[in-house]
């Protein structure tokens, strides 16, 4: 345990620092021993597994072993999403994180190619496993990519809350969706996240919702004066704290699955608040640990802008 | 109980099949053929001789029907024995002396039932325009159809040689009588097909989703389908609602074949919703994820149903058409007995054939090759060789014309009507043309959007045999296509050169 008030100098983006586990399924993975792949993934709690599935999906060289596994067993719904979740990854890395008038024709002839190879293999997965939380949160982030539409990815989240009420990877990909910038409105993705965090049990880190909702909506806009009087909104303030209430700062918060994430986002938004009390406690909490996103909204070096964030939360200058 | 059987007779060289039922007394004569024996210049032909010799709208009250399907023609009388014996002389009588007085009457009240009826392109996008791909094509012979025309398709098929009838009742009526003319048994073409691989997709002109196969006719195959009615209720109109509507269909063809048809209509806004949960049923289905529960509760109401029809003399219509098909009568019991022994595995084994053999018609504008569903081919590959016209309006249009056919190139894609392969050509007063091929391509020829236009709507003539053409309303001048030439002249256009 780090002593309080220290200032790590490093800051360790690798998601494994966070989540052990990690490590022993990339090892497995690096070995090509499916059932101690399987042994890892079906003992985790649901949000872990799919944590986990998407930690590892860049593996190079997955899509074959992957294919062998499913030709041996179909209904291998672990192999299924990691599959599809993979496919759908190297299909993002060609279009890139990108605005879309920033993507060639190219780039989506073949990001959309890699995502309807991703469909077949999760529609398959899809009905051999219909409770599998981690093949409805990949689907809802291809029919994101393929532009199915906003009635189509409601209904794979119906889907996926049917498998799993709660499921908070599901949840941050639909948030997504809603955004103005895919298929939705300011509205939608404001409504979606009070409503899921209001329904999930509180001291979970589904309180990132609305943290998120609100880092989409303040970095929509298209100046400083902008941001600095969207977040001058009294209730944005009041929701974002209250929200911080229910997750972070709730005596139930763990080290379960998305409690990096959750501190990394609350941080930025403490941050942006200038709150730097609470910016601290949550820099704190984090130790030398963050995440990429959402950062990487800020500037691509993601790491100086952690550490810029973090001095200056921590007392010094920013 | 009534004894569950069916005898096997003959009336003046007819097979006949007599049950007795509980209800009233019915009887129907069944003709072997059907729209699938149609051609598109002729499309309606059958249809028009059912209304000619029983006339207008079917009236519920009077207890007649008659009805044209695929393969068969029947008409349908519920009465007593004098009722029936009048009825079916009376049919008789207008075979053997159509009333042909009444053919422009007639027409209209077939173009007024067509009005109403909503087009289902999956068999045309299957087939062609030929067999089984017919019932998707409007009833284009009327205009052109004649007495000598109606005679001669009598002649052929509304015969002694092809005919059956049933009676439901504990007698032959007294006195009945089937004065037909003597001619031959006409089997029910075979289904042919223009796809090239299956599963394929295709995009509609709706919203709606709709999916079409074709598998062995057999008892598993009508569970599949019923159970697939189920599945698609729970997942598109209850768990989250999505459709307004779904159904499926079991259509037993005499060529020991079935086919199954789903529509999907979605509520408004969902229409990519139901395409996707439709798409996700179906897969669901073919890996084996059938709900015992499901098999069980169809093959309960499938054996009530038969019960309940054969006690209605319901069972018989289909045993007529089984015995025109060459094939044997089958019994309650056997029906029942083949019925109940379905498991939800065959039943896993029909939907992984259905899914194979699956066309799917897609929302407008969408497609479904995400989810292994390729894109029927809009067009043929080859282009004939003759004459190239560019277009006036279009510089991405071009027609080709020649001995032996037409193309018409858009971009890269072809479509061509070969003459030799020719089904039809629909020709409207002001020049244009359209061919139907066998497969079903459809070429349109705008004359006035090409230089010399008009002399490809002459070729087109000389070269399509006159049965095969179709006499088309004039157009509102409005809807023609022309070059747009005079808005260069107005300045809101600048010159692309």
């Amino acid at each position: 345990m780090l002593p309080a008030m220290s200032q790590p100098t490093d800051v360790v983006l690798d998601s494994a620092a966070a989540y052990p586990e990690i490590n022993a399924l990339r090892a497995a993975l690096a070995r090509r021993d499916w059932p101690a792949c399987r042994t890892l993934l079906d003992s985790a709690g649901s949000m872990e597994r799919t944590g986990l599935i998407r930690a590892v999906c860049e593996d190079e060289g997955l899509e074959g072993f992957l294919r062998a596994v499913l030709a041996a067993d179909p209904a291998d719904g672990a192999a299924s999403a990691l599959l599809g979740t993979h496919l759908i990854d190297v299909g993002w890395k060609i279009r890139t994180g990108a605005r879309a008038q920033y993507v060639s024709r190219e780039q989506f002839a073949a990001f959309h190619d890699w995502l309807r190879k991703a469909e077949q293999v999760l529609i398959d997965g899809a009905a051999y496993n219909p409770k599998d939380p981690a093949v409805w949160t990949a689907r809802i982030t291809s029919a994101r990519g393929l532009q199915l539409g906003l009635a189509e990815s409601r209904r794979r989240y119906d889907r996926l809350t049917a498998a799993d009420p709660y499921h908070l990877p599901g949840q941050l990909q639909l948030l997504q969706m809603l955004c103005p910038k895919w298929d939705g409105s300011w509205e939608q993705v404001h409504e979606f996240a009070r409503d899921a965090v209001g329904a999930a049990p509180a001291g979970g880190p589904h309180g990132v919702l609305i943290a998120e909702a609100h880092i989409e909506h303040v970095f929509d806009a298209d100046n400083r004066a902008e941001m600095m009087g969207y977040l001058a909104n009294e209730q944005v303030r009041a929701e974002i704290y209250q929200a911080a209430q229910r997750s972070i700062w709730h005596p139930g918060f763990g080290r379960g699955y998305g409690w990096i994430e959750a501190l990394s986002s609350f941080a930025l938004l403490f941050m942006l608040l200038d709150d730097q009390r609470a910016a601290a406690a949550t820099f704190t909490a984090m130790g030398n640990l963050a995440t990429r996103h959402p950062w990487d909204y800020l500037a691509d070096d993601v790491v100086t802008q952690i550490q810029q964030a973090r001095t200056w939360a921590l007392g010094g200058k920013r | 109980m009534l004894p569950a059987m069916i005898r096997q007779l003959e009336v003046d060289g007819v097979p006949a099949l007599l049950a007795p039922v509980s209800g009233p007394m019915h009887a129907g004569l069944v003709f072997r053929v059907g729209v699938a024996d149609e051609s598109p210049a002729r499309r309606g032909i059958t249809h028009l001789v059912e209304h000619l010799v029983l006339p207008g709208p079917a009236q519920v009250s009077s207890h007649l029907n008659s009805r044209t399907g695929t393969e068969h023609t029947y008409f349908h009388v519920q009465g007593s024995a004098e009722r029936i014996t009048e009825f079916l002389a009376g049919v008789c009588a207008a075979l053997r002396r159509l009333p042909d007085g009444r053919m422009a009457a007639e027409k209209e009240v077939l173009r007024s039932e067509a009005a109403g009826r909503v087009s289902d392109p999956l068999p045309m996008r299957r087939h062609g325009a030929r067999d089984f791909g017919m019932p998707s094509y409007p009833e284009w012979g009327l205009s052109g159809l004649a007495a000598e025309h109606l005679n001669e398709w009598i002649a052929r098929y509304f015969t002694r040689d092809n005919a059956a009838l049933w009676v439901a009742g504990d007698d032959l009526p007294e006195g009945l009588a089937l004065d037909l003319p003597d001619g031959a048994r006409q089997p029910a073409p075979a289904p042919s097909s223009v796809l090239p691989v299956t599963p394929a997709a295709f995009a509609g002109s709706g919203d709606r989703t709709a999916w079409d196969t074709a598998v062995r006719r057999e008892a598993r195959a009508a569970v599949f389908a019923n159970v697939l009615e189920r599945h698609l209720d729970r997942d598109l109109c209850r768990r989250s609602p999505i459709a307004g509507a779904v159904r499926t269909e079991y259509q037993p063809r005499a060529a020991r074949t079935a086919r199954i048809t789903a529509f999907a209509e979605p509520l408004a806004g969902q229409r990519d919703a139901a395409l996707h949960g439709l798409v996700e049923v179906l897969s669901a289905m073919r890996t084996g994820r059938i709900e015992a529960d499901d098999v069980t509760t169809v093959v309960g109401l499938t054996c009530d149903g038969l019960r309940e029809a054969e006690e209605r003399g319901g069972r018989l219509p289909g045993q007529a058409f089984n015995v025109l098909a060459g094939l044997s009568v089958r019994s309650l019991d056997d029906a029942i007995a083949e019925v109940r022994a379905v498991t939800a595995p065959e039943v896993a084994e029909v939907a992984a054939t259905a899914y194979d053999a699956g066309l799917l018609m897609t929302p407008a504008g969408t497609s479904a090759d995400w989810a292994g569903y390729p894109a029927v081919p809009p067009g043929s590959g080859s282009v004939v060789t003759g004459r190239t016209r560019r277009s006036r309006t279009d510089r991405g249009l071009r027609l080709v014309h020649g001995d032996d056919g037409i193309s018409l190139m858009t971009g890269e894609t072809a479509r061509t009507v070969r003459y030799d392969a020719c089904a039809a050509v629909l020709a409207w007063p002001d020049g244009a043309r359209e061919l139907i091929g066998d497969d079903g391509i459809a070429v349109r020829v705008e004359p006035a959007l090409f230089r010399h236009g008009e002399a490809v709507t002459s070729e087109i003539d000389a070269r399509v045999p006159g049965a095969h053409r179709v006499g088309m309303p004039a157009r509102d001048p409005g809807s023609i296509p022309r070059p747009r030439r005079g808005l260069w002249r107005t300045g809101s256009l600048s010159r692309p050169e």
